[in-house]
């Protein structure tokens, strides 16, 4: 984990501590160079290369790295007929301009060596964990690239080198605090807890039932806090059934938990089986627990020979299991690199859609779709009680019971309730983003790297096509939770779980991104947005419906960029405002309606109504 | 042992909501007055009670009971029942939820359970078995099921082999379009100026009259007149072309409009020898000009071996003439690099089967290899490939561009408009595309009697207006904030080349609606006046078809109007598998 000094650290570069002015928009600009810094951020070095653009071919820049980002201007200003390829949001006076967090660096190579001939072979290979590469050439004379190699490794992997991530170095200050959009507490009494069948432990607060779980869980009213330690002991990592969701009217519930350690030898445990029953018998209306076990069946078979497994039928009579095919995080991994190996420099353009089609990426977010359709639609409409697990149940499950969640419950749905969502099922519930992310790891072939979160996200992204007045959020919301998911920049993924983050003090010594999207709301904002409190939504899972989410994978491709950003943009915001002032006139109506009715003195009946307007009778 | 329970193969959320607890399936069949709305001119010519129409695949629980009828215009079932699942969000005036005009039938097939029978029904064909199912394959995807189980076995024949008859006419004036106006005329007595159409609000919004976009107030130019074609010029800012009048009464040629625009260096007399020398007589005419002056003009090939080289020198140095800047031409022969109209059509065929006949499981896992093996995609993309560089010859190169073809009445219609829609916001807006069909495709004698098949005896099917339309669409997918019209529109816009009910899309040219709607008025004794022949209603005149309220969704909700700029140069890249498939 990182060694987290706060105290402020010494920059390696030399000369460059030129003054800092705070603009406005609390990034610092230097003045001699225009080079965008946070408050905290410093400049480590700069230097000369050639940057090889994979669309337009090399060009002369200069770039600077800080603690938080490599930036490079270009310096000669580009030829209109580049500008005219070349996406203009990139640019600033016509030069080019890159912007990377370091934290989005999975590996850094060197390319060539001192001797090998031919125009900008010499340098370096950057690959990043947002589908795209970046390759800089330099001068072979006096190894120029060595330091630059030396600086990049330092700070894109400060883990490895005994530096802290720059999330606790950054000095950012919003108007808005995001650690405090989600309270447990909170957000059970939303939901109607604890009620008659479901109560609040916090057995777990110490972390000491299971280190990987959150310090409050809701659990079944009719077991003890000794039946979950003997439950513990049979679920994979102690990560015991707990509640997520209890739907609002047929009351009833969406459990998660890990597999049971059931092994070669099919070794039942009676106090699991009973805490299962608990869980069914708080729902009247359906005899049956379902069970969705988010795997191949294969695989749940295969995972008895290292002591896990699945609920048979003999020990439990009272459930039905389902399998619902999903592949393991190396599966996915795979998967997204041969998306990327279509899409990034090169569109594969001669067979696109076989292409497509071969990298299974679709398929399994089909799959994924599939499930949490049906624990919705289980919990929904087949009334009864739904327990979801994997094999650790933190990254499959989380996604099936966000999403299943993200389907009930239009709450979620909003800027907050995705937020919430997503501090709840995935951060407080142990997803494991340090490992599947790498953040300042330089283990860039680390098994352990998954895109499951991003897998999510595109999940959501889907749904947001299918439903366009649905959600309260548009794509830039969810491009923005992706690009700080690498960046380092805010607390928000750090960390495998809710112990490592306390022990790390994260809430207190870095900010949370919910405070940088929260204090600019309406950037995010779908103008189609439109509250609807009891609706369900059940995509079409179907590959006549999904698509490749081309404005994040292929977002770095000039040529298949979404080409008009800013006009729709520039609408999205008339829209708003529009709308604004059209909920601004209905309350107005309303009001001078109410006052109406409420004129007449002889009509008291609504007290409420007349709450707005301040009568002055005498 | 616990034996494994394999996940369900398919999951019924794909395609039917939970199934409904309290069953309300009509086991009886009602018996009650089921009256059809019928259009002046409709007549019912047979009708079967008791029947079923199948919604889903699997299941006979949302099936409905009603009537079924045929009349000279659509079939329609009529029912007391709800429909149960899928709701649109619109409603077409002219049709009943339940109803398919007759020229959107494909094919008709008829079922015998009991005897294991099944007949694809041809026109004045015979039925040796009463039918227990009638399925209908339409034009726009859909396939339509009924059940005879409790019909009489008499009368559902008849009305099988009625729908048969009626769907596949044998000529052209026996296409509901001509009843109905007919009526309309002999209805309107002396008032001839209005045709009498009770639920316009734009009136006689007939082929040659006045038809209102969609929720716009703005007449769509028909560019059936000298005046629209000058004001085309005018708008444009072509200097170096004018209006031509020798076409009047088409007197050249009948599948050109009656008023063309030229080069002003070429005269009358030079035209009408040249003329001579095109396949169709068709000589070159001019699309539209760019600002900078470079013009898009399309034209038929040189059949005369001997003059090509003369007159095609002539017409090239006139068109240079035109260019304030004397720019060179650019000519591209489309036949020689875009897919010929028997490809497409065979890539349509293909894209069908996929998306409606074969089996929703097997065509799932494959999807999109499938989709691509249909070619349609392909070919969606070489149009706009190639109409993109074209627009790089216009606006960058500042060249005149000419669109070669053998007749220029196909790919041209196609590259023409796209060029058009890419280049010039006007087009972007509903009035500027309606008038680009009017005058790309309409009056450039696009034949849409052959190439929609409405006599379903043609051997040149092909369906270009709906690839434009997909273009179209593709183009909006990417440039949301640039079109004034929505996906909605276009669904609709193809969907109305199958209501013969309007002229805009009933003829291969409009000398042919002068011809046979003249031959008509005179068998009917009606009299035309000043007209040159019925004036049909038109397309463009959407308040027939559907209410102000429903035209609202025809507007795109991000189009920010004339601040956009044009669409880039550029390939075209990243398609949008096709999901918006008119029809239903």
């Amino acid at each position: 984990m990182a060694s987290a000094s706060t105290s402020k650290y010494n920059s390696h570069s030399l000369e460059n501590e030129s003054i800092k002015r705070t603009s406005r928009d609390g990034v610092n600009r230097d003045l001699t160079e225009a080079v965008p810094r946070l408050p905290g951020e410093t400049l480590i070095t700069d230097k000369e290369v050639i940057y090889i653009c994979p669309f337009n071919g090399p060009i002369k820049g200069r770039v600077y790295i800080t603690n938080y980002r490599l930036y490079l201007r270009s310096l000669e200003t580009l030829s209109s007929h580049w500008r005219f390829e070349v996406d203009t949001c990139l640019f600033q006076d016509s030069s080019l301009i890159l912007d990377v967090p370091l934290g989005v660096i999975s590996r850094i190579e060197k390319m060539g060596g001192a001797t090998s001939r031919g125009e900008n072979s010499y340098g370096l290979d950057i690959t990043c964990k947002d589908m795209r590469n970046l390759r800089f050439a330099l001068k072979q004379e006096g190894h120029s690239r060595r330091d630059m190699f030396e600086i990049l490794t330092r700070y894109a992997f400060p883990l490895a080198h005994s530096l802290p991530l720059f999330a606790f170095l950054n000095e950012e200050k919003f108007n808005v605090d995001g650690w405090t959009v989600y309270n447990p507490v909170e957000e059970y009494r939303r939901q109607g807890l604890p009620n008659h069948h479901w109560r609040i432990t916090f057995i777990n607060k110490c972390y000491e039932l299971c280190d990987t779980y959150p310090a409050l869980l809701v659990v079944p009213y009719r077991a003890s806090d000794d039946d979950l330690r003997r439950v513990a002991t049979f679920r994979s990592r102690n990560r015991i059934p707990v509640l997520s969701w209890i739907h609002p009217e047929n009351k009833t519930v969406i459990v998660r938990c890990s597999q049971p350690l059931v092994g070669m030898s099919g070794k039942r445990n009676k106090d699991d089986e009973k805490y299962l029953d608990v869980i069914r018998e708080t729902n009247k209306q359906i005899s049956k627990l379902t069970i969705y076990d988010a795997r191949p069946s294969v695989n749940a078979v295969a995972n008895k020979a290292t002591g896990g497994g699945y609920e048979s039928d003999d020990a439990y009579h009272n459930a039905e299991l389902f399998f619902l095919d999903i592949h393991n995080i190396h599966v996915m991994r795979e998967s997204l690199k041969k998306v990327k190996d279509i899409v990034y420099p090169n569109v594969e353009e001669s067979h696109w859609l076989s292409s497509l089609e071969s990298t299974h990426w679709l398929e399994h977010i089909k799959l994924v779709l599939t499930g949490a359709i049906q624990v919705a639609d289980k919990v929904s409409s087949g009334k009864s009680s739904v327990l979801v697990h994997c094999s650790d149940g933190w990254d499959r499950t989380a996604q099936l019971t966000s999403l299943a969640m993200l389907m009930l419950d239009s709450f979620y749905r909003s800027i907050e309730g995705f937020e919430i969502l997503v501090q709840k099922e995935w951060i407080s519930f142990g997803h494991k983003f340090a490992s599947r992310i790498g953040h300042g790891d330089k283990n860039h072939t680390d098994a352990d790297r998954s895109p499951i979160f991003l897998q999510f996200i595109d999940c959501v992204w889907q749904m947001s096509k299918q439903f366009p007045t649905a959600f309260e959020f548009n794509e830039q919301f969810l491009i923005i939770i992706l690009d700080h998911l690498y960046s380092c920049r805010f607390g928000t993924f750090l960390f495998n779980c809710e112990s490592a983050r306390e022990r790390q003090k994260v809430t207190e010594r870095t900010v949370s991104l919910w405070s940088l999207i929260n204090s600019n709301k309406e950037k995010f904002k779908n103008p189609f947005y439109t509250k609807e409190i009891n609706r369900v939504l059940y995509p079409v899972a179907s590959m006549r419906h999904l698509e490749l989410w081309v404005n994040y994978y292929i977002r770095w491709n000039p040529r298949i960029k979404q080409q008009q950003p800013n006009p729709v943009e520039q609408r999205y915001m008339e829209l708003l405002a529009l709308r604004d002032e059209y909920i601004k006139r209905l309350e107005e109506l309303q009001l001078a309606n109410s006052a109406k009715l409420s004129d007449p003195p002889t009509s008291p009946s609504s007290p409420s109504q007349m709450m707005p307007h301040v009568q002055t009778h005498f | 042992m616990f034996s494994l329970k394999p996940p369900k193969p398919t999951f019924r959320s794909y395609l039917l909501p939970p199934p409904q607890t309290d069953d309300k399936i009509n086991s009886e069949p009602k018996i009650k007055k089921l009256e059809p709305v019928l259009l002046p001119g409709e007549i019912v010519v047979n009708e079967v009670n008791f029947v079923r129409k199948c919604i889903a695949t699997d299941t006979s629980q949302y099936d409905l009971w009603g009537k079924l009828i045929c009349s000279n215009f659509k079939i329609s079932f009529i029912t007391d029942d709800p429909m149960p699942l899928q709701k649109f969000h619109y409603r077409n005036l002219l049709l009943g939820e339940h109803d398919v005009p007759l020229t959107c039938i494909e094919q008709i097939v008829t079922v015998n359970d009991h005897k294991r029978k099944q007949k694809v029904l041809g026109p004045n064909q015979k039925l040796k078995f009463n039918p227990t199912e009638l399925i209908i394959y339409c034009k726009d995807f859909r396939i339509v099921r009924f059940r005879f189980d409790e019909s009489g076995p008499e009368s559902a024949k008849k009305v099988c082999l009625a729908i048969a008859h009626y769907s596949q006419p044998t000529d052209l004036q026996l296409l509901f379009a001509f009843e109905y106006v007919g009526k309309k005329y002999h209805n309107s007595g002396d008032t001839n100026k209005i045709n009498g159409i009770p639920s316009g609000d734009g009136g006689g919004g007939g082929g040659g009259g006045n038809g209102a976009g969609g929720g716009s107030s703005q007449k769509t130019p028909l560019f059936e007149t000298y005046s629209d074609w000058d004001r085309e010029i005018k708008r444009t800012g072509a200097s170096g072309w004018r209006v031509c009048s020798i076409n009047e009464g088409y007197m050249i040629s009948t599948c050109l409009p009656e008023y063309i625009v030229v080069p002003s260096s070429l005269a009358d007399q030079d035209l009408k020898i040249f003329s001579h020398s095109f396949v169709g007589r068709r000589m070159p005419l001019w699309c539209w000009s760019h600002s900078n002056g470079s013009a898009l003009v399309r034209m038929a090939l040189i059949k005369d071996v001997l003059q090509q080289r003369k007159i095609d020198q002539r017409i090239c140095n006139a068109i240079t003439k035109s260019h304030p800047q004397r720019s060179d031409v650019y000519k591209s022969d489309l036949d020689k690099t875009l897919p010929n109209i028997q490809e497409v059509q065979a890539a349509f065929v293909k894209l069908k089967q996929l998306c409606v006949n074969e089996p929703f499981e097997e065509t799932e896992e494959k999807w999109l290899s499938s989709l691509e093996n249909t070619r349609w995609l392909e070919y969606v993309r070489a149009f706009l490939k190639h109409s993109a560089e074209l627009v790089y010859m216009l606006e960058s190169k500042h060249l005149s561009v000419v669109l070669q073809e053998e007749e220029g009445r196909d790919l041209s219609c196609c590259v023409a408009s796209l060029v058009q829609v890419m280049l010039d916001p006007y087009f972007r807006t509903i009035t500027g595309f309606q008038s680009l069909i009017q005058k790309e495709w309409v009056m450039a004698g696009y034949q849409f009697l052959d190439r929609c098949n409405h006599l379903k005896r043609s051997e040149k099917e092909s369906p270009l207006f709906l690839l434009f339309l997909d273009a179209t669409w593709q183009l909006l997918e990417q440039y949301p904030a640039a079109f004034e019209f929505s996906e909605t529109y276009l669904a609709v816009l193809y969907d109305s080349t199958r209501i013969s009910l309007f002229g805009t899309f009933l003829f291969n040219s409009p000398h042919q609606r002068v011809k046979q709607s003249t031959e008509f008025a005179i068998s009917k004794n009606i009299q035309l006046g000043d007209e040159k022949g019925l004036k049909f209603p038109s397309v463009w005149d959407w308040s027939l078809q559907f209410t102000a309220k429903d035209r609202t969704l025809f507007h795109n909700p991000f189009y920010i109007g004339k601040s956009t700029p044009c669409i880039q140069n550029g390939s075209v890249k990243s398609f949008k598998r096709t999901k918006g498939i008119p029809g239903t």
